[in-house]
């Protein structure tokens, strides 16, 4: 068959408003799905019972079940439930941000778990209060351990944003399907697309490995 | 609210679920095998010294990881027949797509255990005489395939859970048969939650089986 790339920079500004999207998405579910993640982690340290049991049960599901499936759940199910009407942009960063928060407790809980014991002693034997021993004692560390692994829930998250492209979304997917639709060119649009995905997530996992080797390095010291 | 549910809706549909699950199983155990396969001979060539054979493995392996599992499957069912001039069933077309991405993922699980293995084994397999296919097979995989196995469990884990985005392209699995459901019946709620819980049903019992052998494991090498 005849590959005919030269159809592409026509498509440019559409693919670059889809990956905007993508970015946008991305960037906002990370500070959404961060916070949600870390009050997860301390939810599953907790000493209440009812507290530790509700959050395992959150992760454990978000973590069991496709992403697809949660998205269909937040855009079609949500709005029934909650008899509103949500933007498909809200829904996106509503639906990533409940699994990026499962995702990234997980991440959480391992780096405060490697937080020595001691550490918490010192803080009760200070006298610090409950707010200060997590905001300036245990929050430092576990993030400074988490960072790599965080970096990374952050890439895969940038793909997983591809996902909403079968709700409508007009993300980076979708524009790229509907071009490839309407020229009949998968392999030219869809290779571009996936090219576009790689440029961005290649150089950010090797900026994660070299970063990963200084904090190792740091932390060793 | 004012919604009334109505799990009946469902449950009066459930041998469309049934089929759909039964299709998803069998994209998940074909994919997995293809990737435990593969896997090893991907991180094997990764491993390798010769430069020509690394390159196009590492290519292979960082591209696979680089994209998203969905621009992947949906490239596949499109550009392969047009490029190739290859026409497979959907059923094929989603086994080789998933089991190409699971490859990637194994293979990297893989080429970390085959480095872990320790260095006085394969000394060991060189005093002995045995040749290097010898040693790969009875020395290294073995032990290799130990040290990945809870990696490589997460991973199949994983492409089950992946295995839903071949409803995008039509493929008749669980997913695609609770989307037709929920369109069917206007009950997303029952429709989806239930799916939901099954895939959960199915994904939950493993992951604990991983963290049952990370936790052995833990204890083995303490």
């Amino acid at each position: 068959m005849h590959l005919d790339f030269s159809i592409l920079p026509r498509f440019a500004d559409a693919l670059a408003y889809g990956l905007w999207l993508t970015v946008r998405l991305t960037l906002i579910c990370i500070v959404t799905g961060g916070a949600l993640g870390f009050l997860l982690a301390l939810a599953r340290r907790s000493g209440s019972r009812l507290l530790r049991a509700v959050s395992t049960v959150y992760v454990e599901f978000f973590r069991g079940t496709p992403v697809l499936i949660q998205l269909f759940w937040i855009f079609f199910c949500l709005p029934i439930l909650l008899g509103v009407e949500l933007s498909s942009f809200v829904s996106g960063v509503i639906a990533l941000t409940l699994y990026t928060g499962a995702i990234t407790s997980e991440t959480f809980r391992s780096s405060l778990g490697t937080v020595g014991r001691e550490q918490m002693d010192a803080c009760v034997a200070l006298g610090l209060p409950a707010r200060v021993r997590i905001t300036s004692v245990i929050l430092p560390q576990a993030l400074l351990r988490a960072t790599p692994t965080l970096l990374s829930n952050a890439i895969s998250l940038f793909k997983e944003s591809s996902l909403v492209s079968a709700v409508g979304m007009a993300d980076l997917m979708f524009v790229g399907q509907n071009i490839s639709n309407n020229t009949a060119r998968p392999v030219e649009v869809l290779t571009a697309v996936a090219l576009i995905y790689f440029a961005v997530a290649f150089p950010l996992t090797r900026a994660v490995a070299v970063l990963e080797g200084r904090i190792l390095r740091k932390l060793a010291v | 609210m004012d919604y009334v549910l109505d799990l009946g809706a469902v449950t009066r549909h459930f041998g469309p679920l049934l089929e759909g699950l039964w299709v998803t199983i069998q994209l998940t155990l074909a994919a997995n095998a293809m990737g435990l396969v593969l896997g090893f001979a991907v991180a094997l060539l990764v491993l390798s010294p010769v430069r020509l054979v690394r390159l196009p493995a590492v290519a292979f392996v960082e591209f696979f990881r680089c994209t998203p599992a969905i621009v992947q499957i949906v490239w596949f069912f499109y550009c392969v027949p047009m490029l190739f001039n290859l026409y497979l069933g959907s059923m094929t077309m989603g086994i080789l797509a998933l089991g190409l991405n699971l490859a990637a993922f194994n293979g990297e699980a893989y080429r970390a255990a085959i480095q872990a293995v320790p260095r006085e084994q394969r000394d060991a397999a060189v005093a002995l005489g045995l040749s290097p296919l010898q040693s790969t097979l009875h020395v290294i995989l073995p032990t290799a395939l130990r040290l990945a196995m809870p990696v490589l469990l997460t991973n199949g884990i994983v492409i089950f859970q992946q295995s839903a985005l071949v409803a995008i392209v039509a493929v008749p699995d669980l997913m695609y048969e609770a989307k037709s459901l929920a369109t069917k019946t206007y009950r997303p709620i029952e429709t989806f939650t239930l799916v939901a819980l099954v895939y959960f049903a199915v994904s939950f019992p493993v992951s604990q089986v991983v963290g049952w052998l990370e936790r052995r494991r833990a204890v083995a090498m303490a």
